[in-house]
């Protein structure tokens, strides 16, 4: 049957039980809590989420994961956007697995996705610097053979997740044409990890790597020729994140609606507003536009089809979507929603500190541009 | 999830079957303008003889039942024939007839003898259907309507209706019947003072006088493949001690509300029920003027060169792309949802909204990409068969199937905003 919005049965499954997870697991000021500390993430939780079987959602069962498809990927990462749940489960289960497997060699990946399955290897990006960009050209950070092994000297610049990571993906530069993908080990001498700080940054750092050896056996996938691999990798790892940001649009919608019920002035609900009415319905477009870009695109992957600019849309849409409806969910419910107590405030931090993660909307709107030209 | 909207087996045989009758019995003069104004009389009646022809076969109203004259087939195939219409430049019914209207109000609303005497004139194409709601101080409010239905003194089975309509009808008057909205209670309280009416067009006192109006079609004419059955050309409606039987009355009197509620309904883009154990392909319209804005971009080297030097440019184009993706994407929605089983009140006006509010923008994006050949519809150096001259021109006008803010309301209403 085609044409079918509805979630398969294990889809189901899978989101009722991340839903409950949230609400029994996370008592709400746990979740504040999280948001404000360097890891966003606490090691009996991990384990939680681990039991959970999370980090193996994307990894095939070949190399100790579950296999499940993007969709299903979608639906679980919309769920946890909702809270929204920080911490290393994005960067590690998603993007790094999927860098792992567009560009490691086979013993590399029967090597590192069992151990990122289990959650036992936590593995994070740190691609951009100080010329801060999705492209190859953005990346300066050096690595010299030497006596076999490589030697890696840069600085890398708003590395999400870095306090949690055991491990580093860290793309390189190994010629003037060539860039290479070396996994660093987080106790690496010579490797130094810093928190850029502001309430709105988020878990981002500065990571210096100052003559970092890393062996050759951590070289991974081909010298030189990382770039498509690395590019397919966030391409399929940007869908599961705007489907992440689909949750916290709708989270935020709903808090609102009810909002605009039970908050009486003038003597009314204030949704009997027709200025309150307009913020609610711009939010319920965004959200519904970030939320059907998005599960296009990841039915696109499952299903083989070209997903490119589908997935440029969908991210475009998405992060501007989720920014957007924060900012008019506090014109809707205004004095108390700029309580940091308030859910409303992790939703807002969350959409501003993922707005530019794995290409801003406007990185995105070029692509599209470009592909509409070509 | 499934994005797919391709043809299920049995949409595939059937498609052949439609394809090759519209092939053969589509008039060859049939040169489906862009502009509706430049439709000839000649080509109205061609269609008008046309959609007699796809009466006949059921296709017309392919979805109805075939008891009273539709084609009664299962919304899989119905949507076949609309896919293969659109396919062939025409809409569905291929020309403005309020009958995608009215008889889904009758068969909401109307008796069982009603049903037997209105559906099979509408559903085999033999009478054409004006809707008659709007009125000089009933536009958005639509329930303050001002031409009076009352009962005659004279004999109690008649009632007789004073006043006037604006804003309505579509080119070539007349139609054959009216659905005609009055109030029947100058006493009662409002929305249980209403009346509906479908009632013959050639009564004794209806006056119909084509309005000079801005050239200004609806976005609906230009903006999809479907294009020539909205209106281009519109109409007052008078009416003067105009007698009409109580046989024409739909819904009883003073419940016009209720039944014009079961037309806005379906007016408002609710495809609810329509779709319903559906399971192949559906009708997702495609946005004609963005798709070819598009195509100008890319493909005509005076508006490429413009593009690619200058990227604020290029991010009105990527403008235009992606407001007619979540335009896509919301259309498909809204014929997934049905099947799913699921319900959202929200959805069909929600896309009514966007579609409306991306065709002023649509405007403003076409000057600024094409520059002045957007504004002009020259032989020599206009573009496109006057596809973005009248895509200019469609776009201010927003108001038919309500304004934008009124479908705010409606929407407000239906996710319970503040209630």
């Amino acid at each position: 049957m085609n044409l079918d919005i509805r979630l398969t049965e294990s889809e189901t499954i899978l989101q009722t039980a991340a839903k409950n997870f949230l609400e029994r697991d996370i008592p709400k000021d746990d979740l504040h809590a999280l948001h404000d500390s360097a890891t966003g993430m606490t090691d009996a939780l991990w384990r939680k989420i681990v039991d959970m079987g999370w980090p193996a959602v994307l990894i095939p069962e070949d190399y100790g994961g579950v296999g499940y498809p993007f969709t299903s990927a979608g639906v679980l990462f919309e769920t946890l956007g909702a809270a929204p749940l920080p911490g290393p489960l994005f960067s590690s289960a998603v993007l790094s697995s999927l860098i792992v497997l567009e560009t490691a060699d086979e013993e590399q990946k029967k090597r590192l996705l069992p151990d990122m399955a289990e959650g036992g290897r936590v593995v994070t990006l740190a691609l951009t610097e100080a010329d801060y960009g999705w492209t190859p050209e953005t990346i300066q950070t050096s690595a010299e053979a030497k006596g076999g092994d490589f030697v890696l000297s840069g600085l890398k610049l708003f590395t999400p997740d870095a306090e949690t990571a055991t491990h580093f993906l860290v793309p390189a530069r190994t010629g003037p044409q060539g860039v290479s993908l070396f996994l660093v080990d987080r106790e690496a001498p010579g490797l130094a990890v810093r928190q850029l700080e502001g309430y709105m940054a988020g878990r981002v750092f500065e990571v210096k790597l100052d003559r970092v050896q890393v062996p050759a056996a951590d070289l991974i996938g081909p010298q030189d020729q990382a770039w498509p691999g690395l590019e397919t990798a966030m391409a399929k790892a940007s869908a599961v994140l705007s489907a992440y940001k689909v949750g916290g649009c709708r989270a935020v919608f709903d808090m609102c609606v009810e909002y605009s019920r039970v908050r009486i002035q003038f003597g009314q609900p204030i949704g009997r507003f027709q200025r309150v009415q307009d913020m609610l319905i711009q939010m319920i477009h965004e959200a519904d536009a970030a939320r059907w870009t998005t599960y296009e695109a990841l039915w696109k992957l499952d299903t083989d089809r070209p997903a490119t600019e589908s997935i440029h849309l969908a991210k475009a849409v998405a992060s501007e979507a989720y920014w957007q409806v924060c900012t008019l969910g506090h014109r809707a419910i205004s004095g108390i929603s700029y309580s940091r107590e308030h859910p409303l405030s992790l939703h807002t931090r969350t959409s501003r500190q993922l707005y530019n993660l794995l290409g801003e909307p406007a990185h995105h709107r070029r692509e599209i541009a470009k592909a509409l030209l070509a | 999830m499934d994005f797919s909207n391709a043809y299920n087996p049995e949409q595939e045989a059937f498609a052949r079957e439609v394809g090759a009758w519209l092939d053969q019995n589509i008039p060859q003069e049939l040169t489906r303008p862009r502009d509706i104004l430049l439709m000839s009389r000649q080509e109205f009646d061609m269609r008008r003889d046309f959609c007699r022809k796809l009466g006949a076969k059921g296709w017309l109203y392919p979805r109805f039942p075939k008891e009273y004259g539709g084609g009664g087939l299962s919304s899989d195939l119905a949507q076949v024939v609309q896919i293969e219409m659109v396919a062939r430049g025409l809409s569905l019914p291929p020309i403005y007839d309020s009958g995608r209207l009215a008889a889904p109000t009758v068969m909401a609303c109307g008796t069982e003898e009603q049903k037997e005497r209105f559906l099979p004139p509408i559903l085999t194409g033999e009478s054409v259907t004006w809707q008659l709601f709007t009125e000089p101080e009933a536009g958005t409010d639509e329930a303050n309507q001002q031409t009076n239905a009352l009962r005659s003194e004279r004999d109690q089975d008649h009632f007789v209706v004073n006043g006037g309509k604006i804003f309505v009808g579509g080119i070539y008057a007349p139609p054959d019947q009216f659905l005609l909205l009055t109030r029947s209670d100058l006493k009662a309280p409002r929305h249980q003072n209403l009346a509906m009416f479908l009632a013959p067009a050639d009564l004794e006192g209806v006056t119909i006088m084509p309005l000079d109006l801005f050239p200004a079609g609806t976005f609906g004419q230009v903006c999809y493949e479907t294009g020539d059955s909205a209106p281009g050309v519109k109409h007052s409606v008078f009416f003067e001690d105009v007698r009409i039987p109580d046989s024409y009355l739909i819904g009883g009197e003073n419940e016009g509300w209720r039944v014009t509620t079961a037309t806005l309904t379906v007016e408002h883009g609710d495809r609810g029920g329509e779709h319903v154990a559906s399971s192949g392909a559906a009708y997702i319209p495609r946005n004609l003027v963005a798709a070819r804005l598009l195509a100008q971009c890319r493909d005509n080297p005076h508006i490429r060169r413009r593009v690619e030097e200058n990227p604020i440019l290029q991010d009105a184009m990527v403008e235009a792309y992606i407001d007619a993706e979540i335009e896509r994407l919301f259309y498909t929605r809204n014929t997934a949802l049905p099947r799913a089983g699921r319900r959202a009140p929200y959805a069909g006006p929600q896309v009514s909204l966007h579609t409306k509010e991306l065709g002023l923008k649509l405007t403003n994006l076409m000057a600024r990409l094409l520059g002045p050949y957007a504004m002009t519809h020259d032989a020599e150096y206009g573009l496109e068969d006057r596809l973005f001259e009248v895509g200019e021109r469609a776009g201010i006008c927003i108001a038919p199937g309500g304004t934008p803010e009124a479908l705010k309301i409606v929407i407000s209403r239906a996710l319970r905003i503040g209630r």
